[in-house]
């Protein structure tokens, strides 16, 4: 131990009342953190990575897969090859990139023992949550931009850049196509935002990474298949898969957004329900831990 | 004008389940004062401390900081106020100094210059850009400290700070402590060792089972502690036993078993407890009748002692 260092707090005149950090200093923190994190480099890397080997790879079958939506022309067509892989992202891929992040970001808190370090600072706890829910769900939308870009990039560079033929068999200019395309990934936004939600709902409940970012894939995944059994209509509405489908209304003849209104709506619920109950968890909650 | 207090909590109770873990405790710091809240594990130090943080919320009771509290002032209620509770927690995968940066931004930022002068005076100068992942233990209660100084407090509060440290450890956290209780900052320390309490409070709250067992300055403790204990061991056990009686300012008893010394295995001896001056006649009386001395060795300070009393833990003599 140095003897020689001066204390930064040698009379009590000097001690200064610390400020209190705006919501830009907090979310700030926790862009830092994020940063400094694999798995975040890991996510963006392999959202814009990706989808070069997949786009060569189901551009070079010999047979395409018909029984998939654009399945038909996705060795032919770049277009089609971009919106066959959008299908099969938002089955899993996009849920569990998005929540590498947002199912770890409160619950890392709970992994290291920090709370209490942060809590312990000048910033409310609503203010951190704000930050942490701000952070996430910016970082899952910068993640699906960067996965739609590079996907519409390497289709297209790959398949090509021909005529598409829409679902109702109507023949889509390519400009009109490129547009549609870039359109019908970026509907997948507001379900993105939404499985952000749920996957922090889940991290502050469970105070574990694992369930934070393993649960959110596993519920969507069960979401879809009772969106695909019959009998149950009146539920699809309200799942938080259905609007990942939304954009399928863009490429039809004539074009409907009846789903992507009613999605649009259905997320937002969600991410309302889901975060407020979140933040009420983390607000009454006993921190005892670490 | 009335004093302000530092620190002004009011029958403040806290239960988990059927554990009352902190039971009625009324600590009052005046600005300034060095404060020990002194307990054996599980006496309920660090839930009080956590409740003063607002980590979690007391069942009943108040308490105020520098006159704000949690109801009216929120997070405002820390202004000042600065420490941490148990072990402090760090982000493995950043360095000590972007740990101090990053927490600074919650502060709404330090001045220039401070996150240096702050690892200087806990002597992290030098490992402050390894990551924090790899700091031993030592070295993370003292980034703790770091952390704590950075908020440049009016009030520290430090639970257990030496805890779990190896000797050289804990005593370069006790100077630590003591050079910032020197420097006029008001200190709340937590400990389970009389010691350390000892040489730096001014006044201490033994706490435990989450009740107070006492409330006072340590000179008034000092003035109710009882006689000092020493461990006796000789070749002819009975013998020096029966020479007490010619000694009536002191006890001696058959020690019991598992009492241990410092450097040795458990003794199966006497022990002696009384004045000084009169336990140093008593063994002269016992060497002198050609009984053979194998140990001699105090076993606990008077407060020590004292301490163990007033928190019935076991102990012999
Ligand atoms: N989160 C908790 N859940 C249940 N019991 C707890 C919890 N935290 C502390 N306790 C109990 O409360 C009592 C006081 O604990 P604590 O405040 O940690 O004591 P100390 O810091 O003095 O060792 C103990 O009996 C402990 O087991
Ligand atoms: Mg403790």
């Amino acid at each position: 131990m140095t003897a020689t260092s001066t204390l930064p707090t040698t009379a009590p005149v000097k001690a200064g009342t610390p400020g209190r950090p705006g919501l830009g200093a907090t979310i700030r923190w926790e862009l830092r953190k994020l940063r400094a994190q694999h798995r975040t480099k890991a996510v963006l890397l392999g959202a814009l990575l990706g989808p070069v080997p997949i786009a060569l790879v189901i551009h070079a079958q010999g047979r395409p897969p018909k029984d998939t939506l654009f399945g038909r022309y996705a060795t032919t067509n770049g277009f089609a090859l971009s919106l066959l892989i959008l299908g099969f992202a938002a089955q899993w891929v996009l849920p569990l990139l998005i929540a590498v992040v947002a199912g770890d970001i409160f619950s890392s808190e709970d992994t290291h023992g920090t709370w209490k370090t942060v809590l312990t600072r000048s910033a409310s706890r609503a203010q951190l949550f704000t930050a942490k829910t701000v952070t996430a769900v910016g970082f899952a939308v910068l993640t699906l931009l960067v996965l739609s870009a590079s996907t519409i990039a390497s289709s297209v560079l790959v398949g090509g850049h021909q005529a598409l033929t829409g679902l109702g068999g109507q023949l889509i200019a390519p400009s009109t196509a490129l547009k549609l395309v870039g359109a019908s990934w970026l509907t997948t936004i507001p379900p993105t935002i939404g499985f952000a939600c749920l996957a922090i709902l889940l991290s502050v409940w469970s105070r574990s990474s694992a369930v934070g970012i393993a649960a959110p894939v596993v519920i969507g995944m069960v979401m879809q298949l009772v969106g695909a059994m019959g009998g149950v209509e009146a539920l699809r509405p309200f799942l938080l898969t259905t609007p990942y489908e939304a954009w399928h209304g863009l490429l039809s003849a004539p074009r409907f957004t009846g789903p992507l209104v009613e999605g649009l709506l259905t997320t937002g619920a969600w991410a309302a329900v889901t975060l407020a109950v979140s933040f009420a968890l983390l607000r009454r909650r006993d921190i005892t831990g670490g | 004008m009335t004093t302000q207090l530092a620190v002004d909590a009011v029958g403040v109770t806290k239960a988990f389940g059927q554990v009352r873990a902190v039971d009625d405790v009324t600590i009052q710091v005046a600005p300034g004062e060095v404060y020990g809240v002194l307990g054996p594990n599980g006496a309920g130090k660090t839930t009080f401390l956590r409740m003063l943080f607002g980590l979690i919320r007391p069942d009943a009771g108040t308490i105020r900081v520098f006159d704000k509290s949690w109801d009216s002032d929120g997070v405002g209620v820390l202004d000042g106020v600065a420490g941490f509770i148990e072990s402090p927690g760090f982000y493995p995968y950043l360095t000590g100094r972007q740990n101090l940066e990053g927490l600074a931004l919650l502060d709404g930022g330090a001045r220039p210059g401070l996150v240096e002068e702050v690892l200087e005076v806990v002597d992290l100068t030098d490992r402050a850009d390894r990551k924090v992942g790899g700091y031993s233990y030592g070295m993370r209660q003292r980034l703790g400290v770091a952390a704590s100084l950075l908020r440049e407090p009016r009030l520290l509060v430090l639970d257990e700070p030496a805890n779990g440290l190896d000797p050289a450890g804990i005593r370069d956290m006790r100077a630590l402590v003591k050079r910032l209780a020197a420097s006029g900052l008001t200190v709340l320390l937590s400990s389970h060792n009389m010691d350390e309490v000892e040489e730096i409070c001014d006044n201490v709250t033994i706490m435990n089972r989450g009740g107070v067992a006492y409330h006072g300055s340590i000179t008034d403790l000092r003035a109710m502690a009882p006689d000092p204990g020493h461990l006796l061991d000789t070749n002819d056990n009975a013998g020096a036993r029966a020479l007490a009686a010619d000694h009536p300012g002191i006890e001696v008893e058959r020690a019991e078993d598992g009492l241990t010394v410092v450097g040795q295995e458990a003794a199966d001896g006497l022990t002696v407890v009384g004045q000084e001056a009169a336990v140093a006649a008593y063994v002269a009386d016992v060497v002198r009748s050609g009984i053979v001395l194998r140990v001699f060795t105090p076993t606990r300070t008077p407060l020590e002692a004292l301490f163990f009393m007033l928190t019935d833990q076991e102990v012999a003599a």
